[in-house]
């Protein structure tokens, strides 16, 4: 589903981020990728959908080049591709229809979605997403008068909308209390069974990583220097990953 | 180092005076002329008022219109003008052109275009969109510069093409900030608007110029004071509106 080959991305000035990453994920897994921060979590995750432009290497998303792709074929790919972030990233000023609605953006007519038309069906579907993380009665509220926990499912919401493949996850719950972080990590975890999505989500937790996770990626430094499953993590792997701090 | 800065700066405003003939004294000689050019203003001349409420209404169009329209005309220069949007080739030339075209008064901009288009407000609405479009402009693009990234990094891995991104990502952050400044604007072109009459282009200044002409100062006293409540009026009510946006 992602096929990821010698990834590598210098951050101006001059600053490796990563240094030529393999990694493929499979449909249907949900892997998470641990490692202290500035290991390269966040600048792998933003190079999958080009976010971040990546220096060298190549990526594939369900069997589509995502780098060197011309704009509009970088639109289907990135459509397939939802993705949630650690400071959920919503309109803060806009409602909470408007905020699923955007997901729909990769698939709408330009001209119309730019008055704020948008097809029916694109509506209906947006409330249905939201209907699925639980805030169908939200719809009408200005995004920032709900809770922490509560944008990040209009965040999730918002990448359900997008009818994705993949959902890449960046540290989606480094911003809430601790209760709230399982329930998000439930709903994620829902999405990949229910639908068959393919999840990556980084995840500063080691404990929640290895209990959500199918396979666990460890970044250090740029590198992979870990990949296997959750199981298979002992100890001197956990250092490994982290370093001698951890016990 | 220090003193010697302000030595030097008090040095040269004393030589300021000088070169421009500044003198407490002869500000002194004149108070008696002041005194009796306020004694000619007293009372105010009743008959004039309705010439003077059309003179206000004149000077609120010219603003009005001229705010709205330069209010719109600024949003794409706005957008060419941020370093975060446009390319950098773009956003040198443009901003480079505005701080060019905003360096120009509102005033200057009524003198060429009544020489351009003839008398009358039409000019003085030209005057206020030249220098109007540009100032918002620049004060659109700081606010843009300003925003969150977060949400317009959503809206890109959406698959929003670039329009999408700037009306999803960008517009919701910067509206109630960019209708505030038009609001700020409409208050102050409403009080530059008071004197672009002087330079035949349209508005109150028109009537004040005038009766200062025709030595009826109980007449132009009524116009001063019709034009101290008008600018006082629209000052509250827009302070009020943009308590409300932001």
């Amino acid at each position: 589903m992602i096929e990821v080959r010698g990834l590598r991305v210098v951050l101006p000035p001059a600053t490796v981020a990563l240094y030529g990453v393999d990694l493929v994920v499979e449909p249907g897994e949900f892997v998470v990728i641990i490692g202290r921060s500035g290991a390269g979590k966040t600048t792998f995750l933003r190079a999958i959908n080009r976010l971040i432009e990546p220096t060298a290497g190549t990526v594939r998303v369900a069997g589509q080049a995502v780098t060197g792709a011309d704009p509009s074929v970088l639109r289907q790919v990135r459509r397939q591709i939802g993705m949630i972030f650690q400071q959920f990233n919503l309109v803060r000023r806009a409602s909470v229809l408007e905020n699923v609605l955007a997901g729909r953006l990769g698939y709408v007519p330009e001209w119309p979605s730019l008055v704020g038309r948008f097809p029916p069906r694109d509506r209906a579907l947006a409330r249905e997403c939201l209907a699925q993380v639980g805030l169908a009665e939200f719809a009408d509220r200005r995004a920032d008068t709900l809770s922490g926990g509560e944008q990040q499912r209009v965040a999730i919401a918002r990448a359900l909308a997008q009818e994705p493949r993949v959902i890449l996850a960046d540290e989606p719950t480094a911003s809430l209390d601790p209760a709230l972080a399982g329930s998000i990590m439930d709903i994620l975890a829902r999405i990949n069974r229910e639908r068959r999505l393919t999840l990556v989500v980084s995840q500063h937790q080691l404990e929640t990583a290895l209990e959500y996770g199918t396979r666990i990626v460890g970044f250090r430094a740029g590198h992979v220097v870990f990949d296997g499953a959750p199981a298979t993590v002992s100890p001197a792997v956990a250092q490994a990953i982290y370093g001698e701090e951890a016990a | 180092m220090k003193r010697a800065a302000w030595l030097g700066g008090a040095v040269l405003l004393v030589a300021i005076a000088w070169h421009t003939d500044a003198s407490p004294a002869r500000l002194v000689r004149g108070l008696p002329w002041m005194g009796d050019f306020v004694r000619r203003m007293v009372p105010p001349d009743p008959a004039v008022l309705p010439a003077a409420l059309k003179g206000a209404v004149g000077t609120i169009e010219i603003a009005l219109l001229g705010t709205v329209l330069a209010a719109a005309l600024a949003v794409p220069l706005g957008f060419l003008s941020a370093r975060n949007v446009a390319s950098p080739a773009v956003y040198y030339a443009v901003r480079t052109a505005l701080n060019f075209f905003r360096s120009i008064d509102t005033l200057v901009y009524a003198l060429l275009f009544v020489a351009a288009v003839g008398l009358g407000p039409f000019p003085g609405m030209l005057a206020v969109i030249a220098y109007t479009t540009t100032s918002l402009a620049k004060l659109y693009s700081e606010t843009i510069e300003g925003i969150d990234p977060g949400p317009v990094d959503a809206i890109r891995a959406t698959g929003a093409l670039r329009l999408q991104v700037l009306r999803f990502g960008v517009l919701p952050q910067v509206l109630p900030l960019f209708l505030s400044y038009v609001l700020y604007r409409f208050e102050s072109n409403v009080r530059a608007a008071t004197v672009l009459g002087f330079v035949g282009a349209g508005g109150i200044g028109l009537y004040l110029q005038t009766y200062l002409r025709m030595i009826d100062y109980r007449a132009a006293s009524t116009v001063l004071l019709v034009t101290v409540v008008m600018v006082m009026v629209v000052d509250f009510a827009s302070a009020r509106i943009r308590a409300r946006l932001v």
